[in-house]
């Protein structure tokens, strides 16, 4: 453990604990080494995570991939906080380790969280078009409006044209089902 | 620096290092020589041969071979007599061998042998039953540790010598490495054909071990070369490391602090079991079925890999069975065996004494760690099960 960030975050964790109510909360387990980590996390009126807090049981690596994780997402929105858990390589340059399969474990628990957000945000959007990607705010509408404009066929090109799916990934399924509803000849 | 990790390795004796120094020094020559520094070395490794066979109670000096350390022997051992019995391909071992048996024997069934691996019980301990029913015709070898190098689990060799025997024409092979130096041995009345032994296990330097050949026992020579060790393994003998064994092996024999150190065991043992809520102990509860110099303790519910870090910070050295980075993958497969729970497996932590451990050390630990426990449970994803148990 000669590295200085992460003894600093293993020795002493940041953000340890669980999320004040009420929260969200995604875990994730390697059943290599059998370490597990759970993420929780609240998030406002603004899509902002006002607060994430983590446990963990396994190695210095995972501790401090985690406890980073839950400084630098509070405050962000979940498009933010899901691309920076899903940056491995950056926290990886951040931590100066190359244990990429402990930073990306506590990064999986940290994107399930946000998923289970995501997918109740969707459940309670109370506006007049549902709302499919939570966390660029892109409705079904708009989704198909694009598909159809554009001739659009892929996940990945819906993303492109207008973020939907950008963040978290939770709506990828229901953006799939839109293109196939869309899918008519040509 | 506290070390409790002395199945991993052990200091070299103060009295292993004087022995060696002259053969560092002005006394130097090869044993093959016939000239007068020829000669000396020569009567430094038979003294040092006869040490060793005189510590594990060969009937014979020359049953001892020198090697280069305990998995070198353990692989002589096993390839040599498989490539005495062409004709046999079966192999019995067990789920809780050490690498140097368990890697090669996993090798030789992608070569074509057939090996049945005996389980243990969650004590650790074999099912001789289950090793009857295993043995075959063609079962060429019979090959089991005698002590677990993680949980201190002792195997009953005399006993499966006499199943081996009555059963076949199976040469047996005894890893006993971690044992040596830590309890009796005396070879000569068992039916073990074979057993392997390392150096830096009982004070003596790295680099050096041992294969006790039974009499009659002949295997193909390990490394061509020179004559050396009657042409059985041919390389200039490491004198200094030669005359190290023969010192630690003597120590071993007269030294009588056994006791003490199972002493130290038992306190850490006990009070660690006593005072902190989620500790169990992995191996049997019957301290006569157990190395006593050994303590394999898991703390449910956190991780072993941190818990030997905040004991790093704190200058105590443990080793722990499960380690998840690069180096080493897999979590513990003697515990598995054992059918310990994987958030049990996870936190388990081998305390292993030795010679050198004073009763402070051991009252040191037991004073930081419940601390480290209890901060390593506070950041628990298991919150629940820890508050369960209170």
């Amino acid at each position: 453990m000669g590295n200085t960030i992460i003894a600093d975050h293993f020795l002493n964790p940041r953000n340890v604990g669980d999320a004040g109510e009420p929260s969200f909360s995604g875990r994730a387990a390697s059943l290599v080494c059998g370490a597990q980590v759970r993420f929780s996390i609240q998030v406002d009126e603004a899509h902002s995570i006002s607060q994430a807090r983590f446990r963990a049981a396994g190695c210095d690596v995972l501790v401090a991939a985690a406890s980073l994780l839950s400084e630098q997402v509070e405050g962000k929105n979940t498009a933010e906080a899901a691309a920076i858990g899903q940056d491995v390589v950056a926290l990886s340059e951040q931590m100066g380790s190359v244990e990429m399969r402990c930073i990306e474990l506590a990064g999986n628990a940290l994107l399930d969280a946000i998923r289970e957000y995501s997918d109740a945000a969707r459940e309670d959007w109370a506006g007049d078009e549902a709302l499919i990607c939570t966390c660029f705010f892109v409705s079904e509408r708009t989704i198909e409006r694009e598909i159809q404009t554009r001739g659009l066929t892929t996940v990945a090109e819906v993303t492109r044209v207008c973020n939907a799916g950008g963040g978290c990934g939770s709506c990828h399924q229901l953006i799939q089902e839109i293109l196939e509803t869309n899918d008519l000849p040509r | 620096m506290i070390y409790l990790d002395n199945n991993a390795t052990t200091r070299v004796a103060p009295e292993v290092l004087a022995a060696m120094q002259p053969y560092l020094g002005q006394l130097f020559g090869n044993p093959s020589s016939a000239h007068a520094l020829g000669r000396e070395m020569k009567r430094a490794v038979e003294q040092s041969r006869e040490q060793v066979a005189s510590l594990i109670g060969a009937a014979d000096v020359n049953e001892i071979v020198f090697t280069s350390c305990g998995s070198e022997s353990d692989n002589w051992a096993i390839r040599g007599v498989l490539a005495t019995r062409p004709d046999k391909k079966h192999i019995v071992t067990t789920l809780v061998e050490h690498e140097a048996v368990r890697n090669l024997c996993q090798l030789l069934e992608n070569e074509g042998y057939e090996v049945t691996w005996l389980g243990v019980d969650h004590n650790g301990e074999l099912d001789l039953d289950e090793l009857r029913a295993a043995i075959r015709p063609d079962t060429a070898l019979v090959s089991t540790m005698l002590a677990n190098n993680e949980t201190g689990v002792l195997f009953p060799i005399e006993e499966i010598g006499r199943i081996v025997r009555e059963r076949s024409e199976a040469l047996f092979h005894v890893d006993g490495v971690q044992a040596v130096g830590k309890i009796p041995i005396d070879l000569k009345n068992t039916a073990v054909d074979l057993f392997a032994l390392s150096g830096h296990k009982l004070h003596a330097p790295q680099g050096i071990g041992a294969l006790y050949l039974r009499n009659g026992v002949s295997l193909p020579s390990w490394i061509i070369g020179g004559g050396q060790e009657q042409g059985r393994r041919a390389g200039t003998s490491a004198v200094p490391n030669i005359v190290g064994l023969g010192a630690a092996c003597r120590l071993a024999l007269e030294n009588n602090d056994h006791a003490r150190i199972e002493q130290l065991r038992n306190r850490l043992e006990d009070d660690i079991l006593k005072t902190i809520p989620n500790a169990r102990l992995n191996g049997a509860a019957d301290r006569s079925k157990r190395l006593p110099n050994t303590s394999n303790i898991s703390f449910a519910y956190v991780d072993g890999q941190s818990i030997l870090m905040h004991l790093d910070q704190a200058g105590i050295c443990v080793s722990t069975g499960s380690a998840c980075h690069s180096t080493t993958h897999e979590s513990s497969p003697t515990l598995k065996a054992m059918n310990v729970p994987y958030p049990v497996a996870q936190g388990s932590i081998r305390f292993s004494v030795g010679r050198y451990n004073t009763e402070e050390e051991i009252e040191t630990l037991l004073s930081v760690l419940p601390g480290i426990i209890e901060k390593l449970a506070a950041i628990s994803p298991y919150d629940k099960e820890l508050s369960a148990i209170g």
